[in-house]
């Protein structure tokens, strides 16, 4: 029921979409090319980006809490390193808790945390990325990406609408996963879908979108959904506030600005 | 007495129609046997509270919302090893099996807990923090597995948990999803132990569901075995009194059919087998044979060659049906106010064991002159010539005559010895300790007692009870709502007034649509604000009025104060409070170890800020601790705050470690802690409660021991009433009193002396002694006073007392007795101590019956029949008695 209604959903906007992009004739068979187009679509929109997020997470019992931040993205290159700058403005007790993420796509990230209220910035150890982003079904990885050379890909299956896909991790040991599938829409190759497996063989997470808009040109995800499905709990986020191409400078993603968030660069755009 | 014609109507059916009685009971067994295939055994402790019963419910409503499990506990320990289990092989071990234990069916994987499946925090250099496994994957050099065991020591919330302060054992938690599981997921752990093969480490299964588990399949050996075996014991005893197979058949038919029939109807009508309910047939057995040992009896010493059986049975039966009818009541009565007792299990085990008691009743008034007529008189005049023999010359006749004679003799000096035992007896009962522990219903050398004290001696403590607290945020919401409201009212005005001027039509649909958030429902007050304060926040983007901007913003503070006020266990100074309750906890000496909230808070404060043990605090202000809580979600199982504190911050949980299940220990903490609390109150809108299963088990017991007060005294009251309309007099009804009443008092004052713990088997008995020894005096008083008025004297008719009616008396004690001497071989402790204080019972209530109503007849014989008295049977009461 559930996934039918996010089917027509996506239908419905892939119609509205169809409009604006010409329909790409034959589709394609290369799996590491369609990663690869996935990731610019997903992480890659513009040279950079602003977006607000409202995160409520559930748990199995139906009990909420919420987040809200910001996030500024700006890229180095397209798939290639990028600036993350994550700002909390909800709720209040945690506002202005900052993170700051240089991701490379050679290396191990970067990462940065202030805390305000301990008046503290922390360097945060390249350890293991998939723990969770602040309490959410969402994890650290899935903020800035998966990089695409972490799996090995498989095109299993092209329908009508999307290029099915099986990756396996190269260092298993790494992650908590055996293996995970993704849906990728043939027209905006944004993963509509993403479902991973653990050792057990059952598929315990999944991740979906359930609504995409187009902002400055760019099919951008602006409803999705991770459920945990062993415990029952879920995080919705929302993204609004979108902006490609606004022109953030680069000293916005230095160590320096973790106290003193860019006030100008996060507020909201009224056009 | 209206039952003389029932009595003559049975018997006149019974002997006519002796097939159709046969007929009638077995289709009624089999037809209730039948029933029995739907058995379910309950062994869940926490089912002794009736479901609605307000501690059971909060308990249960902690367990959700603290998504707290049932947990199999296995315990890996290592005694050789010099690093205890800090070595690449046993960390190896505990790795592997942690990692197949994930994958078992009924397994709560995200809540297992184990080396390694929690985190670490740590520092990895100036200004850096790392958040990572504790043990991702087994150390495969000893370096690596000490250096676990420096990051798991700075960790205390693992410490004495997850492996034991000395280092030498580690635990796997396992949160099942059911404890119908139970028994299948530790037969899997069992078998991933033996497939590792062992080295040093020695696993340890334990956890209440295990425990309840093997309680449920002991319980089903117990009834197995014990039962058939106690129906073989009565069978050779019988066989031994009365020298004949077919006749004793007869009574082990109406033993069979009435277990048959009262378990068949328990489990018919939807009753669970529990521990009280799985002892009824060991109960009925014995119970059952004893109105057809006195109608055999009876009908024994009557019958004579060539008379017409169907006469004699029916002679036997008009004069055994009161006394019999009486004390099958009477022994009802005292199983029946088991009912007073506020423990469903105890309540149905009296309510089916008094019906058995009845349909006994029934079934031997039906049965036995129906065997008895459809016997070959050869067979009769086999069975009249053996009786008779023997009996008036055997040991157990001779020694009663003496007794009866010796009795007589020294009346006062019997009651005054009497008296001291009562009293000393009473002394006894004031040193009674009510305790009782589930796990203690293993024997001591049980796999599952050797764990429970193993894992004790090295962990915390493997018993959990939760102290919760609370605070209502209702208040907070109200007080908010109230000025919301207000604000709102202007917000609106202010945005008419604008829309006037401006010639444009009012666009209220905001300000209503925030009204109604504001008066929406707070039962989540997390998730109240959240959508609350994410409303206004997006009315704040949408408005262009800078006047309803201005209030909307006032409404936006007011709202984020009334949230951070109502996340009351997120406030340091509250923290902190919570924290000086787990010092006093420790300090009671019955704790193992705490865990709770601030525990979290420290450790992660620390690591933040350093690593420094000075930084192990609760931080000053409510950010700095909501902001260390937003990292400790940061990890790899940020479920496990939710164990601690509810997500919106309005209750917490602190789980106490008991290394004893005891309800005493438990008691005590509870104890320490109202002494401290009256000294240093909560804050009056702070609720504490207790909770977990070391807790509920307090709570049960306490119940048992008030509700079988009252059952003692509703059922003596009962019984009193029912003896003094059985033998129309106030004074022999008291006289009946007796022998139970000594039987009772000695009984718990050897409890109490002995320092046997009052648990629920001991605490079930006085209702047996109560219903057993009473049906001795009835029919001793009965008989000596139908002797007293055929004779003379005193002294002539007591002697006769002595003969046949004490042999029966004194067979029935016996029978019922060594009946009971089966559950000595039962696997689990409370049957032991039932068998062992059922002998005990039997042969203090015979004895005082046979010892102490003549002691007291014979001085008070006057005072207590002032009819015979006056008819001067006791002219000569003085005088020595005739001795044998």
């Amino acid at each position: 029921m559930m996934r039918k209604e996010i089917e027509m959903r996506i239908l419905f906007t892939l119609a509205g979409l169809l409009a604006v992009n010409a329909v790409s004739a034959e589709p394609l068979s290369d799996a590491d090319e369609i990663v690869e187009r996935a990731n610019l679509a997903a992480y890659y929109g513009g040279a950079d980006g602003r977006s607000e997020v409202r995160m409520i997470i559930t748990d199995g019992q139906g009990r909420q809490q919420r987040r809200q931040f910001t996030v500024l993205r700006r890229d180095v290159a397209d798939a290639a390193d990028q600036q993350f700058l994550v700002v909390f403005s909800q709720p209040s007790d945690v506002r202005g808790t900052v993170f700051l993420v240089h991701k490379h796509v050679d290396r191990d990230d970067d990462r940065w945390l202030y805390l305000p209220g301990l008046d503290l910035v922390k360097r945060i150890s390249a350890g293991d990325k998939r723990t969770s982003f602040v309490g959410a079904h969402y994890f650290y990885e899935d903020v800035s990406g998966r990089r695409p050379s972490d799996d090995t890909h498989e095109l299993q299956e092209t329908t009508d609408d999307f290029y099915v896909l099986g990756h396996t991790p190269k260092d298993p040991g790494s992650v908590e996963f055996t293996h995970y599938r993704t849906w990728i829409d043939r027209e905006t190759f944004l993963p509509m879908k993403i479902e991973y497996t653990n050792a057990a063989g059952d598929v315990y997470r999944r991740v979906e979108v359930s609504k995409v808009d187009v902002f400055d040109g760019h099919p951008t995800v602006t409803v999705s959904r991770v459920s945990d499905l062993l415990t029952g709990g879920r995080t919705d986020m929302q993204f609004r506030y979108i902006k490609y191409d606004v022109g953030l400078p680069e000293d916005v993603f230095t160590e320096r600005a973790l106290r003193n968030p860019p006030r100008e660069w996060l507020q909201r755009p009224t056009d | 007495m209206i039952a003389g014609p029932i009595g003559d109507n049975v018997s006149r059916l019974a002997t006519e129609r002796p097939r159709a009685v046969y007929f009638a009971v077995l289709v009624v067994t089999l037809v209730t046997g039948a029933l029995m295939a739907g058995i379910r055994i309950d062994t869940d402790p926490e089912n002794m509270l009736p479901v609605d019963q307000p501690d059971r419910v909060f308990h249960n409503q902690v367990e959700d919302r603290f998504a707290l499990h049932d947990t199999i506990v296995l315990g890996l320990v290592n005694d050789r090893h010099p690093n205890g289990i800090y070595n690449v092989d046993s960390l190896g071990a505990l790795h592997r099996l942690g990692r197949a234990i994930l994958e078992i069916d009924g397994v709560i994987a995200p809540d297992l807990m184990s080396l390694a499946e929690v985190d670490n925090l740590s520092q990895v250099g100036p200004g850096t923090i790392r958040f990572e496994w504790m043990m991702k994957e087994a150390p495969v050099t000893e370096r690596q597995a000490l250096d676990i065991r420096d990051k798991v020591s700075r960790l205390p919330l693992l410490m004495d948990t997850l492996v034991s302060g000395d280092g030498k054992a580690a635990g796997i938690y396992v949160p099942i999803e059911s404890k119908d599981l139970s028994y299948p997921i530790s037969q899997r752990i069992h078998e991933l132990t033996a497939e590792l093969g062992h080295g040093d480490d020695v696993y340890h299964i334990t956890g209440l569901p295990v425990a309840e588990d093997t309680f449920g399949h002991d319980m089903f050996v117990q009834m197995g075995i014990s039962a058939p075996l106690a129906g073989l014991m009565i069978f050779v005893l019988m066989l031994y009194f009365f020298r004949s197979a077919v006749l004793v058949v007869a009574p082990m038919l109406v033993a069979m059919a009435t277990v048959v029939i009262t378990m068949g109807l328990l489990i018919g009508m939807g009753f669970t087998v529990h521990i009280m309910s799985s002892m009824i047939p060991i109960f009925l057995m014995p119970i059952a044979v004893v109105d057809s040992v006195h109608i055999m009896s009876e009908f024994a010493d009557h019958y004579e060659d060539g008379k017409e059986p169907k006469a004699v049975i029916r002679q036997v039966l008009g004069h055994l049906f009161t006394p019999m009818l009486f004390t099958s009541l009477t022994s009802a009565v005292g199983f029946l106010s088991l009912l007073l007792t506020p423990i469903p299990p105890v309540q149905i085990f009296g309510a089916f064991v008094a019906f058995g008691i009845l349909l006994a009743f029934v079934l031997t008034i039906f049965l036995i002159p129906a065997y008895i007529v459809r016997m070959r008189p050869a067979s009769l005049a086999k069975l009249v010539s053996r009786h008779k023999t023997p009996h008036t010359d055997t040991p157990l006749a001779r020694t009663l005559r003496r007794v009866g004679a010796w009795s007589l003799a020294h009346g006062k000096l019997i009651t005054g010895v009497a008296v001291a035992v009562i009293a000393v007896s009473a002394a006894g009962i004031y040193h009674i300790q009510v305790n009782d522990n589930p796990v203690r219903w293993f024997k001591a050398s049980h796999p599952i007692r050797v764990a429970d004290r193993v894992l004790n001696e090295h962990f915390a403590g493997t018993y959990d009870a939760f102290l919760v607290l609370s605070r209502d945020p209702g208040e907070t919401v109200g007080r908010f709502r109230e000025t919301a409201k207000e604000l709102l009212d202007a917000a609106g005005t202010a945005a008419n007034e604008d829309a006037i001027a401006a010639g444009t039509a009012a666009a209220d649909g905001m300000i209503t649509s925030l009204r109604e958030r504001v008066e929406a429902e707070a039962d989540d007050v997390g998730a109240y604000f959240g959508e609350l304060i994410g409303a206004v926040d997006d009315a704040l983007f949408d408005t262009g009025d800078p006047d309803v901007a201005d209030l909307l913003e006032r409404l936006m503070a007011l709202a984020e104060e009334a949230q951070v006020e109502s996340k009351y266990f997120q406030r340091p100074d509250v923290l902190q409070r919570v924290a000086e309750l787990q010092q006093v906890l420790a300090e009671s000496g019955y704790v193992g170890k705490t865990n709770a909230l601030p525990d979290v808070v420290k450790v992660v404060n620390r690591e933040l800020r350093g690593g420094e043990a000075a930084d192990y605090q609760i931080p000053a202000t409510v950010p700095a601790v909501a902001q260390t809580l937003l990292q400790y979600q940061s990890s790899h199982r940020p479920g496990d705050l939710w164990h601690m504190v509810t997500p919106d911050f309005t209750a917490t949980a602190v789980w106490l470690q008991l290394k004893s299940g005891d309800n005493q220990d438990m008691n005590r903490v509870m104890r320490g802690l109202d002494d401290y609390l009256e000294a240093n109150p909560l804050p009056a809108d702070v609720e504490l409660r207790w909770a977990g299963k070391t807790f509920i088990n307090v709570i049960w017991q306490d119940a048992m021991v008030k509700g079988m007060l009252t059952s003692l005294l509703g059922a003596f009251l009962a019984v009193f009433v029912m003896m003094a309309l059985l033998f129309r007099s106030l004074r022999v009804g008291l006289l009946a009193m007796i022998p139970l009443s000594v039987t009772i008092l000695t009984v718990y004052g050897i409890v109490g002396w002995i320092g046997k713990d009052y648990d629920m088997p001991i605490a079930v008995l006085s209702a047996l002694t109560l219903g057993l020894s009473v049906d001795f005096a009835i029919h001793f008083i009965e008989r000596t006073r139908a002797l007293l008025a055929t004779h003379v004297s005193f002294d002539v008719a007591m002697p006769k007392v002595f003969e046949e009616p004490a042999r029966a008396i004194a067979r029935n004690a016996i029978v019922i007795a060594i009946g009971f001497t089966p559950l000595f071989f039962a696997p689990l402790v409370p049957y032991i101590t039932v068998g062992a204080f059922m002998a005990a019972i039997m042969a203090l209530s015979g004895a005082t019956t046979l010892i102490l109503l003549p002691a007291i007849m014979a001085w008070a014989g006057p005072w207590l029949f002032p009819k015979l008295d006056r008819q001067g049977v006791f002219a000569d009461s003085g005088a020595e008695p005739e001795a044998a």
